[in-house]
C-alpha cells in the first residue's frame, strides 16, 4: 500500500482529517479518560466519525489511537496490541463505507514522558513503546505512520528509527512549535527540517498549539529548511483561557490556510478544535483554488544542528578538537575512572572560546569505547548547544552513538578504502548525518594533491550511490608535518583547493598537525589555517582555546565579508558577546582585599599555625578564591611535597568552613565555593603528579548515586564536590541509576562507602530497593542516605548505615567509614 | 487568549532563605554571583501555565458516593481529608499547572558542570521563579473571577492528597500537549521547576485555614522549621 501513498503526493494536494478527540468529547467523553478505549467499547462511535471526516473530503483519516502506548495504557484492561487494531480496523471500516481510495494512517503521539536528560525515559525504553504500535498497527493494515505532536527532536528520532525497523510503511512526521519557533522542548524548525531529511521520512511538518494564522512564520521557516512534502495540520486558532473553545471558524481557516499555500505545502488538515466541517471549507476551498503555487526550488545549504542549534557550512566553521585523549594524559585518566564531568569541562570551555562543532573521540585501550562513547555524548548533548562530530574507526561505535544523537551530526570519517566505504557510508546515510571523507586509502595518503582530489571524488560518488547527497562529505585533504614533508603543505593546500572548487565540497582539515615538531607551533599553525582558510577550508579542526587560532578564523571572516559589518568580530573583541553558554566569573572579591601591588594582603588565621604560602592558600580557600587557590598550590608544590599541601592546608581549610556552616557563619554557596578553591587545588595537585609519574592521592573510594526514579540531583552533586576536596575518589553514577549498577560499582571499584539521595517520596522506594540489592549481595560497603524527604528513622528502617542531613556531615561520614 | 507571564525581577530573598542564609550583609562575591544568576534564570526561564475551572462535588453524599471530591466534566477524583477540608464551602476549583520549562533544567545541568556555587544558587532562584509564576496566574484567576473568593494554592501531594493523582492530573489539563509539562514513573514533574496545584472558588468568604507547618508533608525534614522559621508555603 505503499505505492497508495506516494501516488497520493502526486497529486496537487492531500487533504487530512481534523481533531479526534474533540469530536469524541463533543460526543461526551469525559476529559482524562483513555479515547483508545472506545476502539473496541464503542466502534460504531469511531466509524462514524471516520466517515464523516471522508465525506468532508478527507484523503487520509488518523486513527483513534494517539496515546495507544504502554505507557498510557498501563492498567486499562487492554493491550497496545488490541486497541491499535481496533483502532485500524475501525478506520479501515469507514474507508470501505465511504470513500475506498482513502487511506489509513497509523496515528501516534508522544510517550507521555519526558526523554532524558529532563526525563527519565531512556531513548531505548521509548524505542521499544513506538516499535509495539508499529508493529501492532501495520499488522492490522494501516497505508501509512504519522508521528505528531511531538516536541522532542530525540523522542521522534526513537519513534521512526522504530517505524523504519519494524515496518516498511511510509511515515509522516509533525512537530508542535510555539510562536517562539521552538518546540516546547527548545527544538527549532531547522533542526527537525534537517534531522528528519536525514532519517528519510517521507513528508513532514507541524501540527498543533498555534491557529494556522499564527503557524505562518513557522511554516514559512520551514519551507527554507526542507524539500520534503510539507504537512500543516493546524488548530482551529487559539483556545480561550476561560471556556477551552477555539477562536477560529471553519470559514476562516480555510481562508488562513489559502494563504499559507504560498509556501508549497502538500499535505492540509486540521488538529485540536477542528471538525469535518472544517475540513470540508478547507478541501473545497483547495477544489476551488487549487494549489498550483510556484514555489521556486529550495536550495537548503550544507548544515548539521542539535535539536536546539544548526549550523550551515556557508562560512568556515571552527571544530573543536579538545574531546580526544592522544597525547593527553589526564584525559585518559579521566575516560578510565569515567570522570565525565572532566570531559563536560572541556566541552563548556571550547565552546567559550568560539567552537562551533564539537569532535568527540573516546577512543582508548582498555576501555569499552562504545558504552563511553554513547555516555559522553548523551552528556554533551544535555549541556551544550553545539552539534558534535562522532570521532572513531569502530563502526559498532560510531553506530550506537548515531543512534542516540539528538539532531545531524557528522561522522568522523570515512576513507578511499573499500572496507571502509562499504561499512561506514551505510551508516552515516542511515542515520542522516554528514561524513568527513579522508583522502587516503590502502596505499596512505597520495603525495599529488591530484591523486587525493581522485579519492575525494571515488568518496563522494561512493556516498552519492548510497544515496548520501553531496552537501553532506566533507573531505578532508590530510595535513602532513611540514618539517618531515615540507613540499607536501603546498600540495595539502592545492588538493583543498581543487576539491573545493571543482568538486564543489565543503573542507575539513585537522590543522594543528602541520607544527609537529617545530618551535612556535601556535605561530605555523595560525599561518597554516590562514593559508587553507584562503583555500577554500570551510571546517578547521583546531584547539579553539588558543586565541590566535580562533582570532584568524573571526578575522578571516571579517575580511572575507562573511561578517556582515563585522558585528561579530566587534562584539567579541570590544570585550563581550552575547551567547556564552558559559557565564563570567565575578571577580575575586569579598574577604581579602588587595594591596597596590595586586597581591592579596592576609590576615592572619586564627589558631592556624601556618606562613608564606600555605597561609595565603588556606585564607584563599577560605574566602573561596579559585584562581588564587590554584596559583599557591603550584608555589607551594615548589617547595613541599603534595600530602602535607592537602593535610596541613587544604583539608583544615575546609573543616574550619565546614565548621562555620554548621555554625550558620556561612551558608550553602559559600561553602561551595570555598570547596571549588580546594578542587581547583586538587586538580594542580593531580596534574603535579600525574607529571612525575606518582601515585594518585585518594584516600578511599566512594560510589554516589540519585536512585532509580529520581531526576533532582543537585544535593549529590553538591556532596561530590565536598568528597573530592576532602580527598576522597568519586564514583558519580548520576541520576536515575538502577539498582544493580550501584551494585555492579561499589564491586568493580571495592568500594566501602556508598551515597544514594532520593528526593520524594515516591523515590524513597527506589532507594529502600537499592540497599536491599546491596545486602543481598552480601557487599562489604557502608551505606549513607540523605535527601529532602528523608528522616533519620526512616533510613533506619530502610537498612541504611547514616542518615547524613547534608553535605557537610555525608563528608563527617567518609571520614568515620574510610579515615 | 491566554495572557503571557513574564517575570521582572526575583525575590532574593525568599532564595537566600532556601539557601539556609540568615545573616544581614551578604558578602560581596554572593552578591554578584546572584546577580549572574539572576539575570540567566530570567533569560531562560520560559513560564508556561495552564488551568481550567470546574464545577467540583463536595457535599458529604457526593464525596461519599464518588470517594473523594469528583470534578465535574473530567475523571478525576480528589482524595483524603486535608483537601476536602481545603474545598469545604467552595462550589468551583481551579486546577491549574505552571513550569518554567526545559531551558531552566537545561541552566541548571550547565551550572552544575561548570560551578556548582552558581548551580544552588540557579536552583534556589529557579524555586522562586515558579512560586512567583505561581503568585502572577493566582493574580490572572483572581481577575477573571472578580466575584469569588479564592483558597491558597494546594499542592498534589500535599497533605494526603496522593502524588500519585499527578498523571491524571496533567492529563486533565492536557498539561503535556499544552505547556509541555508531564511526569515520570515516580510521579515528579519533569521539567522539574514545575507546580501543580488546586485553588477552591467560592461565593462566600473562605476561612483562613492555617497553611503552614501543621500539615506540611516536609514537617519533619524543614530545615527552616528547625530554626524557628516557616515558608508560608
Amino acid at each position: 500500500m505503499a505505492k497508495g501513498f506516494k501516488a497520493l503526493l502526486d497529486r496537487e494536494y492531500v487533504v487530512l482529517d481534523g481533531a479526534m478527540g474533540t469530536m469524541l468529547q463533543a460526543a461526551g467523553m469525559k476529559i482524562g479518560e483513555i479515547p483508545e478505549l472506545l476502539n473496541i467499547e464503542n466502534p460504531q462511535l469511531l466509524i462514524s466519525i471516520h466517515e464523516k471526516y471522508l465525506n468532508a473530503g478527507a484523503d487520509i483519516i488518523y486513527t483513534n489511537t494517539f496515546g495507544a502506548n504502554s505507557y498510557k495504557l498501563l492498567d486499562c484492561g487492554y493491550s497496545v496490541e488490541e486497541l491499535v487494531s481496533a483502532g485500524v480496523e475501525n478506520a479501515k471500516k469507514a474507508v470501505q463505507n465511504v470513500k475506498p481510495e482513502a487511506l489509513v494512517a497509523l496515528d501516534i503521539g508522544p510517550i507521555g514522558q519526558l526523554l532524558e536528560p529532563t526525563g527519565t525515559l531512556c531513548f531505548e525504553e521509548a524505542y521499544e513503546m513506538y516499535a509495539e504500535i508499529v508493529e501492532a498497527g501495520s499488522k492490522a493494515g494501516a497505508d501509512v505512520i504519522v508521528f505528531e505532536t511531538m516536541t522532542d527532536l530525540l523522542d521522534i528520532k526513537s519513534a521512526v528509527l522504530a517505524a523504519k525497523e519494524h515496518s516498511s510503511l511510509p511515515i509522516m512526521c509533525t512537530m508542535t512549535f510555539e510562536s517562539t519557533m521552538r518546540t516546547f522542548t527548545g527544538c527549532m524548525i531547522p533542526s527537525m527540517a534537517l534531522t528528519l531529511k536525514g532519517l528519510d521520512v517521507d513528508a513532514l511538518g507541524v501540527n498543533c498549539s498555534l491557529g494556522p494564522k499564527e503557524l505562518e512564520p513557522v511554516i514559512e521557516e520551514l519551507s527554507r529548511w526542507t524539500d520534503k512534502p510539507i504537512i500543516v495540520k493546524p488548530n482551529a486558532g487559539l483556545p480561550d483561557p476561560k471556556t477551552n473553545e477555539y477562536n477560529v471558524t471553519a470559514v476562516q481557516f480555510a481562508e488562513y490556510m489559502k494563504d499559507l499555500r504560498k509556501y508549497g505545502i502538500k499535505i492540509f488538515g486540521g488538529c485540536c478544535g477542528t471538525n469535518p466541517e472544517f475540513i470540508e471549507e478547507l478541501s473545497n476551498m483547495l477544489k476551488i483554488n487549487g494549489n498550483k503555487v510556484i514555489k521556486q526550488k529550495t536550495i537548503i545549504p550544507a548544515a548539521v544542528c542539535s535539536a536546539t542549534k544548526a549550523v550551515s557550512v556557508t562560512e568556515p566553521r571552527i571544530i573543536g578538537e579538545r574531546i580526544n585523549p592522544t597525547g593527553k594524559k589526564l584525559f585518559k585518566e579521566a575516560l578510565i575512572k569515567g570522570d565525565i564531568d572532566y570531559i563536560l569541562n572541556q566541552a563548556l570551555e571550547q565552546v567559550q572560546a568560539g567552537a562551533d562543532i564539537l569532535d568527540v573521540n573516546v577512543g582508548l585501550p582498555g576501555i569499552d569505547e562504545k558504552e563511553m562513547m554513547v555516555t559522553v555524548v548523551k552528556s554533551l548533548q544535555s549541556i551544550v548547544d553545539v552539534p558534535l562530530q562522532i570521532d572513531s574507526t569502530i563502526p559498532e561505535v560510531l553506530d550506537a552513538a548515531l543512534r542516540i544523537y539528538n539532531g545531524k551530526p557528522i561522522v568522523n570519517s570515512v576513507n578511499g578504502e573499500e572496507e571502509s566505504l562499504n561499512t561506514i557510508l551505510p551508516l552515516v546515510k542511515k542515520y542522516g548525518a554528514a561524513v568527513v571523507g579522508l583522502t587516503l586509502d590502502k596505499n596512505g595518503i597520495p603525495k599529488k594533491a591530484k591523486d587525493r582530489f581522485a579519492i575525494a571524488k571515488k568518496i563522494v560518488d561512493r556516498a552519492a550511490q548510497f544515496g548520501i547527497p553531496r552537501e553532506d562529505v566533507y573531505i578532508d585533504c590530510l595535513t602532513l608535518t611540514a618539517s618531515a614533508e615540507q613540499e607536501g603543505v603546498v600540495e595539502t593546500l592545492k588538493a583543498v583547493n581543487m576539491v573545493k572548487t571543482e568538486l564543489g565540497l565543503k573542507t575539513v582539515l585537522g590543522v594543528s598537525n602541520i607544527s609537529f615538531g617545530l618551535p612556535n607551533r601556535v605561530l605555523v599553525n595560525h599561518i597554516f589555517l590562514t593559508m587553507a582558510l584562503e583555500n577554500g577550508l570551510d571546517l578547521p579542526i583546531i584547539n579553539p582555546n588558543i586565541e590566535e587560532m580562533t582570532g584568524a578564523v573571526r578575522a578571516f571572516k571579517l575580511l572575507k565579508g562573511y561578517d556582515e559589518n563585522s558585528v561579530d568580530f566587534i562584539a567579541h573583541y570590544a570585550g563581550k558577546t552575547f551567547s556564552k553558554i558559559v557565564m563570567d566569573s565575578p571577580k575575586a572579591a569579598g574577604n581579602v582585599n588587595t594591596d597596590d601591588t595586586g597581591n592579596a594582603v592576609l590576615n592572619s588565621a586564627e589558631g592556624i599555625n601556618l606562613e608564606g604560602e600555605q597561609l595565603k592558600l588556606y585564607n584563599a580557600v577560605l574566602s573561596g578564591l579559585k584562581k588564587e587557590g590554584a596559583d599557591y598550590t603550584k608555589k607551594l608544590l615548589e617547595q613541599v611535597d603534595s600530602m602535607e599541601v592537602i593535610n596541613k592546608v587544604l583539608i583544615p581549610a575546609l573543616d574550619k568552613i565546614g565548621d562555620d556552616f554548621e555554625k550558620g557563619i556561612l551558608f550553602l554557596p559559600q561553602l561551595i565555593m570555598s570547596a571549588s578553591v580546594a578542587q581547583s587545588a586538587f586538580e594542580v595537585i593531580k596534574n603535579h603528579m600525574a607529571n612525575s609519574n606518582a601515585a594518585p592521592v585518594s584516600k578511599g573510594k566512594i560510589v554516589i548515586a540519585t536512585v532509580k526514579g529520581d531526576v533532582h540531583d543537585i544535593g549529590k552533586n553538591i556532596v561530590k564536590v565536598l568528597l573530592e576536596n576532602y580527598g576522597y575518589e568519586v564514583i558519580d553514577l548520576g541520576k536515575d541509576v538502577p539498582y544493580q549498577k550501584v551494585v555492579d560499582a561499589i564491586v568493580e571499584h571495592d568500594a566501602k562507602l556508598v551515597g544514594l539521595s532520593a528526593l520524594m517520596t515516591t523515590t524513597l522506594v527506589s532507594m529502600k530497593e537499592t540497599i536491599q540489592l546491596i545486602h543481598d549481595n552480601h557487599l562489604d560497603c557502608k551505606i549513607m542516605v540523605g535527601g529532602a524527604v528523608l528522616t533519620p528513622e526512616y533510613a533506619k528502617e530502610i537498612h541504611a548505615d547514616f542518615y547524613s542531613k547534608d553535605a557537610k556531615e555525608s563528608v563527617d561520614i567518609a571520614k568515620k567509614v574510610l579515615g | 487568549m491566554t495572557e503571557n507571564i513574564k517575570l521582572e525581577e526575583l525575590n532574593r530573598k525568599e532564595a537566600l532563605r532556601y539557601l539556609g542564609y540568615s545573616g544581614d550583609t551578604l558578602d560581596s562575591t554572593v552578591k554578584q554571583l546572584m546577580d549572574i544568576c539572576e539575570e540567566k534564570v530570567l533569560v531562560l526561564a520560559k513560564p508556561r501555565y495552564i488551568y481550567k475551572v470546574c464545577h467540583i462535588m463536595t457535599t458529604e453524599s457526593e464525596i461519599n458516593e464518588n470517594h473523594g471530591i469528583s470534578i465535574e466534566g473530567c475523571n478525576l477524583v480528589l482524595t483524603g481529608n486535608s483537601i476536602e477540608k481545603h474545598l469545604k464551602g467552595c462550589d468551583m476549583a481551579v486546577l491549574m499547572a505552571v513550569t518554567l520549562s526545559d531551558s531552566i533544567d537545561r541552566l541548571i545541568r550547565v551550572t552544575q558542570v561548570e560551578d556548582m556555587a552558581k548551580a544552588v544558587i540557579v536552583d534556589s532562584l529557579a524555586s522562586v521563579a515558579i512560586e512567583q509564576v505561581c503568585d502572577k496566574v493566582e493574580h490572572i484567576i483572581r481577575k477573571t473571577y472578580p466575584n469569588k473568593y479564592q483558597t491558597f494554592r494546594f499542592g498534589i501531594g500535599y497533605g494526603d492528597l496522593p502524588i500519585l493523582l499527578q498523571k491524571d492530573f496533567l492529563n486533565v489539563l492536557e498539561a503535556p500537549k499544552r505547556i509541555g509539562l508531564n511526569v515520570n514513573a515516580s510521579c515528579m514533574l519533569t521539567p522539574t521547576k514545575s507546580v501543580t496545584a488546586i485553588i477552591g472558588l467560592s461565593d462566600n468568604p473562605i476561612e483562613k485555614t492555617a497553611r503552614g507547618c501543621q500539615t506540611c508533608n516536609m514537617r519533619e525534614q524543614c530545615n527552616i522549621r528547625q530554626k524557628g522559621g516557616h515558608c508560608n508555603g
